[in-house]
């Protein structure tokens, strides 16, 4: 390598050799069923899932892991207030201008060569103007603007996630307004013309800045609120036991995360029903919204708390502190366990104050008594308390199942186990929304032919969970993880709420809809077993390696 | 009874040996140093002390005990200072002592306060915001305020100035005052194990290349200073020598065992001996693990 271009671009692509290949090898395939199966005959896709799976799932994919990758966000603290751009470069014989610009210029270079790639191979839905360069430009200034603010130094943590959100959101903001006028390609170019170059001067001050330490800190602003904290009682007495303090330090550490978030976003959902409080459709659907939160946020936040180390590089390693407190593996998954149901409690408290409280101040709770006394009219008042208290509790345990049902995977401490699973989710995530809507949409024979299968494709699901979960407690066994006494308590925990869930739901679901078996075959997929059985097999392969 | 024994211990990752048979045995109520350079293998058999890495062939016993089927039975009366110094940053020194000493019911509070003064560490500050030299004092306080039967240290004094180097040293002799206590320390940094060990071991690329008590060592090794009558481009071949060091007429030899034999070949080179004294510590780890000027096959 005689330059520092050749060095820089080197470094990418060595580092991301098997995201490229992928990335490659996609558009190969584009380009050998565009030229070689199709033979330049233009194919086009009518409805817009197929368009998603083939065109735009891989093509939002690559753009989001450019940015990623150009940025060097792979490798970098988001939330810190240091730049993300690797300090270990600023020790190098180039100048600023160079190390701002060679991966500036090879990422936007990547995301017009994406875009074009995507734009002449891919088959896009017919009667569909496809814009020629404004595209390109748009992801080159999108990835230039990130790679600037990234590296950009911040005076407080987060703000950089904050700054570069709302930047980016701006942009796209402005090109969906020129979109909405119709504006002619000519008017996209200049709108969007002045980003790179200005991106790439504030990406220059902003490695400039870096590299000669140069990070504010505003930090001494919090100070006075500190104070507050400080003046706060603080729980000093011993703790009783090692569990209870295991427990206490997994509260602190991720346990706090779920209920922050809700407090967070409770009053921006719930201010919708002050704004539409006389639409009734906006309400029902502001409260689904609302009661939907805590178990789509868990999901989130046990993206980091399943994970073994969220603060170190190595991540997906457990931290010799951790793997030094003398307690077992089955009672370190306990108190994460333990931890998630607080979670989940203080997450729901805040739910059902601020939902009465929302409803009683924006006056739709006249409305909302209404839905429910004819609910009860119409299911009778056993049933529709029930039903309430079944809903309930569904979104409470599906919270916490939420939380927790990704350790298994997280507290392996593998990294190809780690990506693996996310391949998997977003692949299905992928696959099903358009299969769905095949298979529902107007194809009533394929829909009446999986009714009729369904049974079946339910008890091959039971058949592989027992599989599973007996596996999992033979080697739970095997390697004493959890003693018999514990095995067979849980084995006999479960099969309780799992009779209970089934004779609530005979109680309730018509036996002429379902047959009871079906039933008893819901019940016991939807009450977590193997995975939650096997999170101290995962966490003592990943302590003991 | 012995705090330590490991027998064939041989560990591989991928195609890398980090141990090949290792075995070793460490009585109960000394010091042992275990030193080696940078990835000889000295956090690998740490690891499988502590149990984080589990024998792939071999066996590891702490106290009698396996530290992978019994971790509590183990790690309940280990103290571990980590070279990684990966205590959570989000928590405040008071809230870590608390949060530590309900794992140990021999946990000492009034000690605990004698080290956490004796260290100067602010009970109200975070762990984040402490110096790497306080973070390392921290964890020191944490791994020896329930007095453990054994206390492992790896590295602890890798990076930090000679203050809070002088302060680990002062514990460690603190903990062998103690009673029946052992301690298992490692380092690279030999002046530093050669103050506080009673028994040494070195490891080279993950095998046990001398173990023995250090007065052993200082005794079993001698530095000798030989002048040769003319320059000499390699150093002659004798039994006893470990390694040679120098250049033209001058050259050191490190021997084991006695002298005598190099006496006798240096009389026969026509050579002569211009001082004699016991190894250091530094010059004996040279001498086995690392690579010396290679003799002229002459007797």
């Amino acid at each position: 390598m005689r330059s520092a271009a050749a060095a820089i671009g080197w470094e990418l692509r060595q580092r991301h050799r098997w995201g490229l290949m992928a990335v490659a090898g996609y558009v190969l395939v584009l380009a050998v069923i565009r030229f070689v199966v199709l033979e330049d005959q233009r194919v086009h896709f009518d409805d817009v899932q197929s368009f998603a799976l083939v065109v735009g799932v891989p093509l939002t994919s690559t753009f989001l892991y450019f940015l990623a990758m150009f940025s060097f966000g792979l490798s970098g603290d988001l939330a810190a207030r240091q730049s993300m751009y690797p300090a270990r470069m600023f020790t190098l014989p180039v100048t600023t201008a160079a190390l701002a610009g060679w991966p500036m210029l090879y990422g936007t270079a990547a995301m017009a060569m994406l875009w074009f790639a995507t734009r002449f191979l891919g088959m896009w839905p017919s009667g569909f103007d496809i814009p020629l360069i404004w595209p390109a430009l748009l992801a080159a200034s999108l990835l230039a603007w990130t790679q600037a603010l990234t590296w950009m130094p911040y005076a407080l943590p987060g703000l950089r996630v904050i700054v570069t959100v709302l930047w980016l959101c701006v942009i796209d903001a402005v090109v969906m307004v020129a979109l909405e006028y119709k504006a002619p390609e000519s008017v996209m170019l200049l709108i969007l013309a002045p980003h790179v170059p200005l991106a790439y001067l504030t990406a220059r001050f902003a490695v400039a800045r870096a590299r000669r330490g140069d990070v504010p800190d505003w930090r001494g602003l919090f100070v006075r609120l500190a104070r507050i904290a400080d003046v706060l009682p603080r729980r000093r007495e011993r703790f009783p036991s090692p569990a209870r303090a295991q427990v206490w330090f997994e509260w602190r550490r991720h346990g706090r995360s779920l209920p922050a978030m809700m407090l967070i976003l409770l009053p921006f959902e719930l201010s919708l029903l002050f704004i539409f409080s006389e639409t009734p459709v906006i309400v029902f659907e502001t409260l689904l919204a609302v009661l939907l939160t805590p178990p789509f946020m868990a999901a989130f936040v046990a993206a980091t708390a399943s994970r073994s180390n969220p603060h170190a590089s190595d991540s997906y390693g457990l931290t010799p502190f951790l793997a030094t407190r003398p307690l077992t593996s089955a009672s370190l998954i306990a108190a994460k366990l333990k931890a998630a149901t607080w979670s989940t409690l203080a997450a729901w408290l805040l739910v059902l104050v601020a939902i009465p409280l929302a409803l009683r101040l924006s006056g739709t709770f006249p409305l909302v008594i209404d839905w429910m006394r004819r609910l009860f009219e119409s299911a009778g008042t056993p049933r529709a308390i029930a039903i309430v208290l079944l809903a309930f509790t569904g979104l409470l345990a599906s919270t916490w199942k939420q939380l927790v049902q990704s350790l298994c995977i997280g507290l392996s401490g593998r990294e190809w186990a780690v990506k693996a699973s996310v391949f998997v989710a977003l692949t299905f995530l992928a696959i099903i929304v358009p299969l769905a809507h095949w298979i529902l949409g107007d194809k009533v024979a394929t829909a009446r032919f999986l009714w009729t299968v369904l049974p079946w494709i339910i008890t091959v699901l039971v058949g592989v969970k027992l599989f599973a979960a007996a596996w999992i407690a033979m080697r739970l066994h095997d390697e004493r993880l959890l003693s018999d006494r514990t095995l067979v308590i849980g084995a006999a925990a479960w099969d309780v709420i799992v009779f209970a869930l089934y004779a609530l739901l005979v109680w309730l679901v018509s036996t002429l809809w379902f047959r009871s078996y079906v039933l008893a075959l819901v019940a016991i997929l939807a009450i977590p077993l193997a995975r939650l059985a096997a999170a101290p097999l995962a966490l003592a392969w990943n302590r003991h390696r | 009874m012995t705090a330590i024994t490991v027998s064939e211990l041989t560990r591989r990752f991928g195609a890398r040996t980090a141990l090949a048979s290792v075995s070793l045995s460490l009585p109960r109520g000394a010091v042992y140093g275990l030193v080696g350079a940078n990835g000889a293998g000295k956090t690998t058999l740490i690891k499988h002390i502590l149990g984080l890495l589990r024998a792939q062939s071999g066996s590891v016993r702490v106290f009698g005990l396996d530290p992978v089927a019994d971790p509590v039975g183990v790690l309940s009366r280990i103290g571990y200072l980590s070279e990684e110094n990966d205590l959570p940053g989000w928590m405040r020194v008071d809230e870590l002592i608390r949060y530590s000493r309900a794992f140990y019911p021999a946990w000492d509070d009034a000690y605990a306060e004698e080290l956490r003064q004796t260290f100067a560490l602010d009970r109200e500050e975070k762990i984040r915001n402490l110096s790497r030299g306080q973070k390392a004092r921290a964890g020191l306080l944490v791994a020896l305020a329930y007095r453990p039967e054994l206390l492992v240290l790896d590295e602890p004094s890798s990076g930090l100035d000679p203050i809070v180097r002088r302060d680990i040293l002062g514990a460690v002799i603190r903990t062998i005052a103690d009673e029946g206590r052992t301690v298992l320390f490692s380092s690279h940094l030999l002046e530093e194990v050669e103050q506080v060990a009673d028994h040494v071991t070195m490891i080279s690329h993950g095998a046990i290349a001398l173990s023995a008590p250090l007065a052993a060592i200082r005794e079993s090794h001698r530095r000798v200073d030989v002048r040769f009558a003319e320059s000499r481009p390699q150093p002659p071949s004798v039994a006893s020598v470990l390694r040679w060091d120098g250049g033209g007429q001058e050259w050191t030899a490190v021997i084991r065992g006695g002298s005598g034999e190099l006496q006798s070949a240096v009389a026969g080179w026509g050579a002569h001996i211009i001082a004699e004294r016991a190894s250091s510590l530094n010059e004996v780890f040279v001498a086995h693990v690392g690579t010396s000027a290679a003799p002229a096959e002459e007797a």
